[in-house]
């Protein structure tokens, strides 16, 4: 037969269809012959707009893209400033930016699971989850002051101390979480409608996905035990005991059982800080002390610190700097130039969702149309982060 | 095809699981203007301006990642204004303020008739945000964390 038994199939750029994006699939009959994502429909070039902003400024500016898992983001950001600046968060900032980082990983996979349940048919899942971030972001805007756009960390350290209370309320969030999850296995995880649809389809082999090169979740699915957090750690993780969760079928089902993992994993690791978190600073000391003596002590009790007037023209030293953060969705990695000036003179993010797109054109083709959304969910990809 | 026990017992826990929350209501919407959430004290939202305390010295206006802070001149001094549709309520020009001339307030209802009234200048911005109009006075609304129903909402 000639080429016209294959019909090109365009789904999107409209957001219900397949996010911001568009795929040009190449269908045989039913089968997907070839796949093709089209990006860039939410390009807000975040990193040349860095390159006419100073370095305080570029905080909120990098939590843009990635919305659901800004704090992460943030966070990768300001290590690698600190790295240019040649500071250092003291250990109790190091413990609340690990907090912050892990309260936003657990509500950051509960979109990623509501999402993928919603597309895949099971609305239940979907609102159970976008219910319970809820809890997540009130514990977030109770330690920040913002539900999504924290700007928590700064350099040096971090702007708010845990607040009064704090403690009991995680506490009690993690204890109904704990039983929830047991609710959510039971209606969606071991729902043989669900388990139907997404055991072995959309299978990314382990040799493929090194070769691939995506990241997070999605390579921990596919047998690879590769998580930032411990192969170079940061913040508080190295004196935190968790488990990287690795599966070894890589498929769609695995994939959402690693995000499902990672919730408890995270809870464990919440728990830990509180527990074990210093008391000291949570701004580095040379910071702290061009901070004046009366606001000072006023920061001392409500916890609410002020920043140095500094903040506005820090000035690196001439170089470049690297970071890589374990995001929610993946390995984030920041990279600055700087010539001395207050603004950078080059910036850069690599985000987990423009690493893990190119398993879109290799792992659809053989599937049919509608295993497209499952596959889509189970990648946990967010447009507006691969765009920036 | 019969399917597997197995498979009808998975069937049937999640069939028992939706049934119980039939029964176990968790209502998790607030019906808005009806019911209006308390916000927390430290809650980032519209900001208040002492205009008395400021000192002119900028640096709000010179920290603003959005441009939603401007300087302007009233009289002989430079104070500082704010465009509400460009603020991004970081809060940086809160926390950088030395004289603790703005502040943050908990109200986050910004909605208003005419694009002018959200550039404020100095001197509409020093009155504070505007206090929310309800055609009924609504329920007054707190968020606690609960053991056993994740959020509840409460009446003050």
């Amino acid at each position: 037969m000639s080429e016209d038994k294959f019909m090109q199939v365009l789904i999107g750029p409209q957001h219900p269809g397949s996010g911001h994006m568009r795929f040009i699939v190449k269908m045989d009959g039913d089968i997907i012959s070839e796949f093709e994502p089209d990006i860039g429909y939410v390009h807000r070039a975040v990193e040349k707009i860095a390159e006419s902003k100073r370095y305080i400024q570029i905080v909120p500016l990098v939590e843009r893209p990635i919305l659901a898992d800004t704090a992460n983001i943030n966070l990768g950001y300001i290590l690698a400033l600190e790295r240019l600046l040649g500071i250092d968060a003291p250990p109790r900032a190091q413990y609340l930016r690990t907090l912050l980082a892990e309260i936003n990983r657990i509500h950051s996979h509960l979109y990623g699971l509501g999402i993928h349940g919603i597309m895949i048919g099971s609305s239940t899942i979907f609102m159970w989850c976008f219910a319970d971030r809820e809890i997540w972001i009130e514990l977030a805007q109770e330690l920040t002051g913002a539900r999504i756009t924290y700007s928590y960390m700064i350099p040096g350290g971090v702007r708010r101390d845990l607040p009064n209370g704090f403690n009991e309320k995680l506490s009690k969030a993690i204890a109904y979480m704990e039983e929830r999850l047991k609710d959510y296995e039971k209606i969606f995880i071991n729902n043989p409608v669900v388990t139907a649809r997404l055991i072995d389809v959309g299978i990314i082999k382990k040799d493929d996905a090194i070769k691939l090169g995506i990241v997070g979740p999605n390579l921990r699915a596919s047998g690879v035990a590769y998580d930032v957090r411990k192969i170079e750690p940061y913040c508080a993780y190295p004196e935190i005991d968790f488990d990287i969760i690795v599966r070894k079928e890589g498929d769609a089902y695995s994939r959402v059982l690693v995000r499902f993992e990672e919730i408890k994993q995270s809870m464990k690791i919440v728990k830990q800080v509180v527990e074990k978190i210093p008391s000291g600073p949570i701004i580095n000391e040379s910071y702290l002390k061009l901070i004046p003596p009366k606001l000072r002590e006023k920061a001392e009790q409500t916890g609410i610190w002020k920043m140095p007037a500094i903040f506005i023209n820090l000035k690196p030293r001439k170089g470049e700097a690297i970071s890589r953060v374990e995001a929610g969705r993946g390995e984030v990695t920041h990279y600055i130039v700087s010539d001395g000036s207050p603004n950078p003179y080059r910036f850069r993010v690599v985000t987990p969702s423009f690493r893990n797109l190119i398993a879109f054109k290799y792992t659809m083709p053989g599937h049919r149309l509608a295993d497209i959304p499952a596959i889509y969910g189970s990648l946990d990809y967010f447009p507006p982060s691969a765009d920036r | 095809m019969i399917p597997k026990p197995s498979t009808i017992k998975r069937h049937l826990e999640a069939i028992i699981t939706g049934l119980k929350y039939i029964f176990v209501k968790n209502r998790l919407t607030l019906r808005y203007p009806e019911m209006v959430q308390l916000l927390s004290e430290n809650y980032r939202g519209m900001i208040k301006y002492y205009m008395d305390r400021c000192i002119s010295c900028t640096l709000c206006a010179r920290i603003c990642p959005a441009d939603a802070i401007k300087m302007y001149t009233v009289g002989e001094n430079k104070l500082p204004g704010i465009n509400y549709m460009r603020c991004i309520f970081c809060g940086f020009c809160v926390d950088i303020c030395p004289k603790e001339a703005l502040e943050f307030t908990n109200i986050h209802d910004l909605a208003y008739y005419t694009r002018e009234e959200q550039i404020q200048k100095p001197i509409e911005f020093s009155k504070g945000p505007p206090k929310p109009i309800f055609k009924k006075e609504p329920m007054k609304i707190v968020v606690k964390l609960d053991k056993s129903r994740g959020l509840k909402y409460e009446r003050t």
